[in-house]
């Protein structure tokens, strides 16, 4: 559905995309994780066609995004990061503009319009103006818009980005349904649970490159994440610390727990269960933290996903 | 294109703060300059009104009576035979000519009722008033600066009591006397240019006014000046904060929205265009109506050229809106910029100030303003009473459309270069 190849872009001579090359299959759910800056929007930018690229190719859909972008526009959908949306209209009638620049006749779209707003749970408020909408609410009406046209790649950049847990949840089902109907999604995101909830493969973007891609268990594998032990202590002093990174190089303090970081989880646990009391802690809790995304970003790029 | 047009209308008929820029602070500035207006203007000491003169008297007196009007700093003459005169005042090329008839210099020496006449154009009344104004103070001083003797005043006061006894007459003469010393020392002390001269009711500063061209509009010049220059300002006003939508848009989001959609970029523009002008001619259209209502102007009889003229100001004024929208690259750039540039145009294209007493390089200059295209359109329609198929009339037309053209063309260009690139 998808096809990126070599794509480059530099900004004031600096380089924003390095030469990044993506295929996304028909139905796929992609998502694409970087820290800020790190080329996420200007990728989506450059893919839904308002910002030319120096150089590289895009097909989308059959489309060559630079021969015909007109075409491409007409099959995908954009949920911009940051609420777009005429505060002054309401919710109805920003729905009925957003879709009729897509040429949907108008009976079809008030239909489609009034079905979004029931899948959205916001049927009841259609007539209220935006502007008196809670951030959650105009977030579930900014997504709205990009579907009227009922578009067969969805892009969606950061579209839950500080909403209520309410909205987040319905966000999240009308986003499994739109999956599950079979349309192609390209997600970024800074929540790492909602891309390990729904991402078939995720690529993670640093310094305008696609640094690893593949399925979650792809890439835990390939590099090597550790896992945490997490020991929680009664009795937890500085001296212990010392004592413990002897025997331990990878740890980190959290209050009166202990972070062990461990590539084979069965055999350390043993072990640090049998080395602490001898050093005369007390264990009021074990815990095995398993490797996320956020573990996997962190060992490949060094810095954490909101830097 | 249309559906965005119609979006940009809902969106600027819920803007309170739009609707009170269009159309309740231009009414409140109608009403206070129409008001202003309609008292007369007041002499500028450093404008030049043009003064035609005709002398039928041809003495030296009367040549002096020109130099001393001549040299008035406010007054530019030209002396003409009557007839050449009267035919520029019909032409309107000219307000009036002021007629020094035969016998001028006897009636100034017996200390008679001045043979002077102002043959005036009434449609234009204020600039008439304001000659009027410059006229009289020289006027009142004739009789004690062109050889009319003491003697005179004297004779003429003793003429008004009747009396033919030698010895009042002797004692009139002598008070006379006394007087035109004190008159001659105030004039001379306290200068010429005061409103209530003493000397204008006995001495001759009267003159017979004739209206040699009737006013086809009941002389409301100082109201179309007033309803044509505020609009037009405020017009620009208006569509400069209908431009900045653009601004609005790119800063919200919605204009990189609107690029995600297969429309060509430029619909946007054009949009902006259609609704600046939608609105332009509906602001200028209760403008007119509210003129016509509580002011009484015609507009009824003047339709056709009033629609044509608020089409092209409308189209001027509005390109001139996104342009400006489009050449800045923030709000506040605009804001600023917008507010120099408006007045700028206002004050020399005579929306502030009636273009007839500004000084005449000031007119030359105002060419360069919408405003002037645009308040010469509605003079024409109204004041000078042209058909829509007149060639000075249809020039007008033709120089606001240009303009429109020009800046709409700038806009697309600015567009492309500021707008879009910063999305």
């Amino acid at each position: 559905m998808i096809e990126v190849k070599n794509l480059k872009k530099t900004y004031d001579g600096r380089e924003a995309l390095k030469g990044i090359s993506l295929a996304i299959k028909d139905g796929e759910f992609y998502g694409l994780l970087g820290p800020n800056g790190a080329g996420k929007t200007t990728t989506i930018s450059i893919l839904s066609s308002i910002l030319t690229a120096d150089s590289g190719e895009v097909i989308i859909g059959n489309y060559n995004l630079e021969a015909d972008p007109k075409s491409v526009k007409k099959i995908i959908g954009v949920v911009p990061q940051e609420i777009a949306l005429y505060n002054e209209l309401s919710a109805y009638q920003n729905l009925m503009f957003w879709g009729g620049l897509y040429q949907v006749p108008v009976t079809e779209l008030s239909k489609r319009t009034t079905e979004l707003l029931k899948l959205f749970g916001l049927e009841d408020r259609k007539n209220d103006k935006v502007k008196n909408y809670s951030g959650g609410m105009k977030r579930r009406i900014n997504i709205a818009s990009a579907l009227l046209h009922q578009p067969k790649v969805l892009f969606m950049d950061e579209p839950t980005v500080g909403i209520d847990p309410q909205s987040r949840n319905l966000i999240f089902e009308v986003i499994e349904k739109l999956h599950e109907n079979g349309m192609t999604i390209v997600y970024t995101t800074h929540y790492m649970e909602e891309a390990e909830r729904f991402c078939n493969r995720i690529g993670i973007i640093d310094n305008g490159q696609i640094i690893a891609e593949g399925t979650l268990d792809e890439l835990k594998s390939a590099n090597a994440v550790k896992e945490t032990i997490a020991i929680t202590f009664s009795n937890l002093e500085e001296s212990n610390l010392k004592e413990i990174a002897s025997f331990w190089n990878d740890i980190k303090q959290i209050e009166n727990t202990v972070h062990f970081y461990s590539s084979n989880v069965k055999a350390d646990l043993s072990k640090l269960v049998l080395q602490c009391p001898q050093l005369g802690l007390e264990i009021i809790n074990i815990e095995i933290l398993k490797t996320n995304l956020e573990t996997i970003f962190l060992t490949l790029t060094g810095k954490q996903l909101r830097d | 294109m249309i559906k965005l047009a119609i979006k940009d209308l809902k969106l600027f008929f819920k803007d309170r703060r739009s609707m009170l820029l269009t159309f309740a602070i231009p009414i409140a500035l109608i009403t206070l300059f129409a008001f202003a207006f309609g008292g007369a203007g007041r002499s500028n000491g450093d404008t030049k009104i043009s003064l035609l003169v005709s002398d039928l008297d041809h003495t030296a007196t009367s040549k002096e009576v020109i130099k001393q009007f001549d040299s008035l700093k406010s007054l530019q003459i030209k002396t003409l035979p009557l007839e050449d005169a009267e035919k520029a005042i019909k032409k309107g090329s000219e307000s009036c000519v002021l007629v020094i008839h035969k016998g001028f210099t006897d009636s100034l020496k017996s200390g008679a009722a001045l043979p002077l006449e102002l043959k005036y154009d009434e449609a234009k009344g204020m600039e008439v008033g304001l000659l009027q104004q410059s006229l009289i103070p020289t006027l009142s001083m004739l009789p004690f600066s062109l050889g009319n003797s003491k003697e005179a005043m004297g004779n003429k006061l003793a003429k008004m009591t009747g009396t033919s006894n030698p010895q009042v007459r002797q004692t009139i003469q002598t008070q006379s006397n006394n007087l035109f010393d004190a008159i001659s020392k105030g004039i001379s002390e306290n200068g010429s240019k005061k409103k209530n001269n003493p000397t204008k009711s006995f001495m001759g500063g009267d003159i017979k006014m004739t209206k040699l061209v009737k006013a086809t509009n009941d002389n409301q010049l100082g109201l179309i000046q007033a309803v044509a220059g505020t609009a037009v300002m405020m017009l620009l006003f208006s569509v400069v904060g209908i431009g900045m939508g653009l601004l609005d848009e790119k800063q919200e989001g919605t204009l990189k929205r609107l690029l995600y959609s297969p429309m060509d970029p430029l619909n946007i523009l054009f949009g902006k265009m259609i609704s600046a002008n939608i609105i332009s001619i509906f602001q200028l259209l209760i403008m007119f109506l509210f003129a016509s209502v509580v002011f009484g102007l015609d507009i009824i009889s003047h339709l056709p050229g009033l629609l044509i003229t608020i089409l092209a100001t409308a189209f001027a004024c509005s390109a001139f809106g996104v342009l400006l929208a489009s050449f800045a690259k923030n709000r506040q750039q605009v804001q600023g910029l917008s507010t120099l540039i408006i007045l700028v145009m206002s004050a020399i294209g005579g929306s502030m100030i009636p273009l007839f007493i500004m000084p005449a390089i000031m007119q030359k200059a105002a060419v360069i303003s919408v405003n002037y295209w645009s308040i010469q359109g509605f003079y024409d329609v109204f004041w000078r009473n042209l058909s829509i198929f007149n060639p000075t009339f249809i020039s007008r037309i033709l120089v606001l459309f240009l303009i429109g053209i020009i800046l709409n063309s700038l806009a697309i260009v600015m567009f492309r270069k500021n707008i879009l690139k910063l999305t």
